[in-house]
């Protein structure tokens, strides 16, 4: 199969010509979302043709530490606009969320590289920063909603933490049913969503290697790869990351400190 | 033995308890009444030391409350609220979660015992299928009331647990307790049906407390 064909920038601005659409509708019925709307679309083109050209340097050079470094930058990044999304404070939470991302996404983007795919050279750019990307985009969602919705539910089920507490429960026995609220409200949309895939929606990986001339057998074996290690990673991640906050977030007698969320 | 000694407590710029001490012997009785925010919730909260006096001193069985000694001191008291929130899943699965907890484990669970307090507290064997989110209000209650009375406690502490319930029921809730010849039980509610037992009382007010 042949590469796709390049899009020329002509008619790349026609695919901003469907922005018409939205904008329109967004005018007339007046949802607010005009300038919004721009600075998106702004945003989105000109940080993915920033990234086009480090890409283009990265895949060039091909540097196993530049590619590992750029790998740890895209996490920070990832952790940063995940704690924006989410109510819990920078101070407490930044440094343990990022420590878990990074062993989360890291070990299954070794067993990837190592084990799946079995590459000569498992810090390659193409596997290190395009898998690296995978993983982290996609199980960032996930880790958010496990984190916050642990802390969050402490807080609003307050009374059935110290109830529990109060029965003779020890810190974690009385944390368990939470931990485990949280591990379930993360993993449950991508587990609904790996039974429709396929069906309901062709993924992105699959597509992309798909144009880019790829046989159509090696791409699905991909995919399933990619979506198991997405689904690991992102599983790992929120465990440890509600592991690594736990110990700090209550007081001496057993109480969430009030200063874990942003006010 | 029970004890504050001179509990000051504030939230914010709101004066809950001024130099507030009260005593309750071993298996003694007080009731504590005052309108809705005027801290009974958060006297028996203190006891359990899940908050803390700004000063003064908070004494259970005898001893000072603090951080090395906190955990092992709730395990005398059982607590049981008006609102409970208990969690999720079945009554029985809940039920047995607890008599594992590491401090519990030495306490047999004996299905039939349960099933006996079920009955007396009117709530049928079948409750234990239930799913603890279809409970009402007042069945929640009784099953909590249950589980503390299977963990043997020495200390209940009882925020308004009547008074979702109705004269029949409370009237068997009262009984149950005040025949507990040996167990301490701090009891905060504004029941008239409590009032009416002849226990020590303090009145929590507005500002500051008298007894």
């Amino acid at each position: 199969m042949e590469a796709a064909p390049d899009i020329s920038i002509l008619r790349l601005l026609a695919a901003f010509g469907l922005l018409i659409v939205p904008l329109a509708l967004s005018f007339f019925l007046r949802l607010g979302f005009v300038r919004q709307l721009f600075i998106s679309a702004g945003r989105m083109t000109g940080q993915l043709f920033l990234m086009g050209i480090l890409l283009v340097y990265l895949f060039r050079w091909d540097n196993p530490w530049l590619n590992v470094a750029w790998v740890i930058v895209m996490m920070f990044f990832a952790c940063f606009s995940a704690m924006v999304n989410s109510k819990l404070s920078f101070r407490h939470f930044f440094l343990p969320v990022f420590l878990a991302y990074f062993v989360g996404t890291g070990l299954i983007l070794l067993f990837f590289n190592k084990v799946i795919v079995n590459y000569e050279n498992i810090f390659t750019a193409r596997l290190v920063v395009v898998v690296g990307g995978m993983l982290l985009g996609n199980s960032l969602n996930s880790t958010i909603i496990g984190i916050s919705h642990y802390y969050e539910a402490i807080r609003k089920e307050n009374k059935r933490y110290l109830y529990l507490l109060s029965l003779g429960a020890n810190q974690q026995e009385a944390l368990l049913p939470f931990f485990r609220e949280a591990l379930r409200a993360a993993m449950r949309p991508f587990i609904a969503n790996m039974a429709t895939m396929g069906i309901v929606s062709l993924p992105g990986m699959m597509t992309g290697q798909m144009l880019g001339g790829a046989d159509p057998e090696t791409a699905i074996k991909y995919q399933i790869a990619i979506v198991l290690a997405i689904f690991t990673a992102l599983t790992i991640s929120v465990a440890l990351s509600i592991f690594f906050t736990s110990n700090r977030a209550f007081d001496d007698y057993g109480i969430l400190k009030g200063s874990l969320f942003r006010r | 033995m029970i004890k504050l000694d001179n509990v000051t407590l504030s939230f914010g710029d709101q004066q809950l308890f001024e130099r507030l001490s009260v005593e309750v012997p071993a298996g003694g009785r007080l009731l504590i009444s005052g309108e809705s925010g005027s801290g009974k919730t958060t006297l028996l909260r203190m006891l359990l030391g899940f908050v803390l006096p700004d000063r003064g001193m908070v004494y259970v069985d005898g001893e000072q409350l603090q951080v090395d000694n906190v955990w092992r001191l709730r395990r005398k008291m059982a607590y049981v609220s008006q609102e409970m929130q208990i969690g999720k899943g079945r009554v029985e699965s809940f039920i047995k979660e607890i008599f594992r907890f590491k401090n519990n484990r030495r306490i047999e669970y004996q299905r039939d015992k349960v099933i006996a307090l079920l009955e007396d507290f009117q709530l049928g064997s079948g409750t234990l299928d239930k799913d603890l989110e279809d409970l009402s209000g007042g069945e929640l209650q009784r099953v909590a009331i249950i589980v503390t009375l299977l963990l043997n406690r020495q200390i209940y502490l009882l925020d308004e647990v009547t008074s979702a319930l109705d004269q029949q029921l409370k009237e068997m809730i009262v009984n149950y307790f005040t025949n507990l010849d040996d167990k301490t039980l701090i009891i905060s509610s504004h029941d008239k049906i409590w009032h009416d037992q002849g226990f020590p009382t303090i009145h929590l007010g507005n500002n500051g407390s008298s007894t």
